[in-house]
């Protein structure tokens, strides 16, 4: 089985708002999917409706080859999805490690949470540092971190990446992109980035997403970024 | 300052004008002080030294005894409002029917041990101490039981239903309030009849009726004490059970993001119900040890809900800060009690006189934001 997710003609509505209208992809294993678009163009929605909190009212979505359109979230994610949001949402009233201890799932162990741990520090040095600290007294840059490593506390085949580099300067969102390149040789990756250009090098397969509605697709980053007409007509100026 | 449509309310006025609230700051707590200085020399002069000591050390013990029942029972309603945000008006209800349950398991298993027939008679033997207060645990852990049962099972029939729609929230647990309170009423009678227990066996010499005696006018209740430590044992537990576990850490998680909680893979509803059956097994523990001190009343669903507000916003609570219920809890039932024995016309509305003065010079509570 090639594709880790696919998501088939997905209509979704927020309330009485009509917000995707007939979206359809697929994510393929082992690979990074980039889903770009302007601010309210439904990137996040889809996201969302992958996990159950915005469910499709028609279309289907499958994940590992089973239908989860009408399961229930928590369900959803223990089949093995890692949720990264877009505004960090740490729990700023527990310290970090207390955040990751949260996130642990049913059934793991204190041996299955060290492991885990480990690959956390590998990948962000830093967090060594800070574990016994109150995660709300954490700067942008340190809280992303943990919304990430919050992630991998459990064995994940997809991982969800809501704009990981929003407000970071740009030094931190190049560190913070050198880490997610890593990630990539443990799990898929679904990356919703509105500044396009410093997550292009991550890209395997990109969609455009345009009011509700994906209007273009392709696999080859370079030749996106070269194309100025589509660049300008969905994705802005990105400076 | 500018009136903006018509609408102007008193906090914007504060907010424009921060000196005027710094000022009305400084002019409450110089009106407190000079409250509590008039205060005491009105009670030095009314009282001889002894006599006044007497009644302080009192006050505090009823105080701390009232403060640890009344945090029990917030706790719970805290927990309720913090994680499932629903604000529990048959919380009180809870708590009453918490006391009637305490009563009737008390009575019934007093019944049955002291039955002949029964090998508990042999057990016990004429311990007649150890008998009342074996009953005494199994009625408050009863009551526990039977009432986190009632509020799982309201919380999975009808509460689950609900969320997100905070106007049918509030109707269907004040109705739930009403009904508990008139079945309570059927059953029991009106507010005017208490139950106290009042046991054929020692329990009535030592654990309830029980007096330490310092001397010197200093004599306090045993079960007033009592309560006291279970008070603090079970806040101890709480605080640890917070800290240390991960089911305690979901709550408190969710309690700043639910959605977030299940998103990492926690089934938030299943979490729900065990926080709605934690919370009115708490207001079961507390209306149960209530009885032998305050006794159950068919009234207590209104008064104790109407305490559990004034604690939340005096604590600052609503902030979700756990704590605040604690704090909160610490002033309403030491005030109270301090009222009662020195200005006793104040008994009943001592608590909102704090929660006004309060409310002007922290708005957030003691624990919450500015």
């Amino acid at each position: 089985m090639k594709d880790l997710l696919e998501i088939e003609n997905a209509h979704v509505y927020i309330g009485s708002f009509y917000v995707l209208q007939g979206i359809s992809l697929v994510v393929p294993k082992g690979e990074v999917t980039l889903l770009l678009g302007r601010n309210g163009a439904g990137k996040t929605t889809t996201m969302k409706s992958v996990l159950g909190i915005y469910p499709p009212k028609r279309g289907k979505i499958f994940f590992k080859g089973e239908e989860i359109s009408s399961l229930p979230t928590h369900k959803i994610v223990n089949k093995g999805i890692g949720y990264v949001p877009d505004t960090r949402r740490i729990f700023g009233t527990l310290t970090v490690e207390q955040n990751l201890i949260v996130s642990l799932r049913k059934g793991s162990s204190r041996n299955d949470m060290q492991e885990r741990l480990e690959i956390i520090f590998d990948l962000f040095p830093d967090m060594k540092g800070f574990m016994k600290q109150r995660a709300g007294t954490l700067s942008g840059g340190q809280q992303q971190m943990l919304a990430v490593a919050r992630a991998l506390m459990n064995e994940n085949d997809l991982l969800l990446i809501d704009e990981p580099t929003e407000g970071l300067s740009p030094l931190l969102a190049k560190k913070l992109i050198d880490s997610l390149d890593r990630l990539k040789e443990f799990a898929t990756i679904l990356l919703v980035e509105q500044n396009f250009r410093t997550v292009s090098r991550l890209g395997d397969n990109y969609y455009i997403f345009d009011n509700g509605k994906i209007v273009h697709e392709g696999n080859n980053m370079a030749e996106l970024i070269e194309d100025k007409a589509l660049v300008a007509q969905y994705l802005g100026v990105s400076i | 300052m500018t009136l903006q449509k018509g609408r102007f309310s008193f906090g914007d006025y504060l907010e424009q004008n921060p000196q005027v609230r710094r000022l009305l700051r400084i002019v409450a707590v110089i009106v407190l002080v000079i409250l509590g200085g008039l205060l005491v020399v009105w009670a030095v002069n009314l009282y001889t030294w002894d006599g006044f000591v007497a009644r302080a050390s009192k006050s505090v013990i009823n105080g701390l005894a009232l403060s640890m029942l009344l945090f029990l029972m917030v706790s719970g309603f805290f927990l309720i409002f913090g994680l499932c945000d629903v604000i529990n008006f048959a919380h009180g209800a809870f708590f009453m029917l918490g006391g009637f349950l305490g009563f009737v398991i008390y009575l019934g298993t007093e019944a049955v041990f002291l039955d002949p027939a029964l090998p508990f008679s042999i057990v016990f033997g004429a311990n007649h101490f150890a008998m009342s207060v074996t009953a005494f645990v199994v009625s408050a852990l009863g009551a526990t039981v039977v009432m986190a049962l009632v509020g799982g099972g309201i919380e999975f029939f009808t509460v689950r239903r609900l969320y997100g729609n905070p106007i049918a929230q509030i109707l269907l647990t004040v109705g739930f309030m009403f009904i508990l309170t008139q079945i309570a009423e059927i059953v029991f009678g009106p507010p005017q009849f208490s139950y106290f227990l009042i046991p054929n066996s020692q329990i009535n010499y030592f654990f309830i009726m029980g007096i330490f005696d310092f001397g010197g006018g200093l004599q306090f209740a045993v079960y007033r004490i009592f309560l006291i430590f279970l008070g603090f044992a079970v806040a101890g537990l709480m605080f640890i059970g917070f800290r240390r576990t991960r089911i305690g850490l979901q709550i408190q998680a969710g309690i700043e993001d639910s959605e977030m909680v299940e998103a990492l893979g926690t089934d938030i509803r299943g979490l729900f119900t065990i926080v709605f059956m934690l919370g009115a097994g708490l207001a079961g523990l507390s209306g149960a040890v209530l009885v032998p001190w305050i006794g159950a009343n068919s009234g207590h669903g209104l008064t104790y809900l109407i305490y559990a507000f004034v604690i939340v916003v005096v604590g600052g609570a609503h902030y979700g800060r756990f704590e605040g219920t604690f704090f909160g809890a610490l002033i309403v039932g030491l005030s109270i009690q301090f009222a009662a024995y020195f200005v006793p016309f104040l008994e009943n509305i001592i608590v909102f006189i704090i929660m006004v003065i309060i409310l002007i010079i922290r708005p957030g509570g003691l624990t919450g934001h500015e």
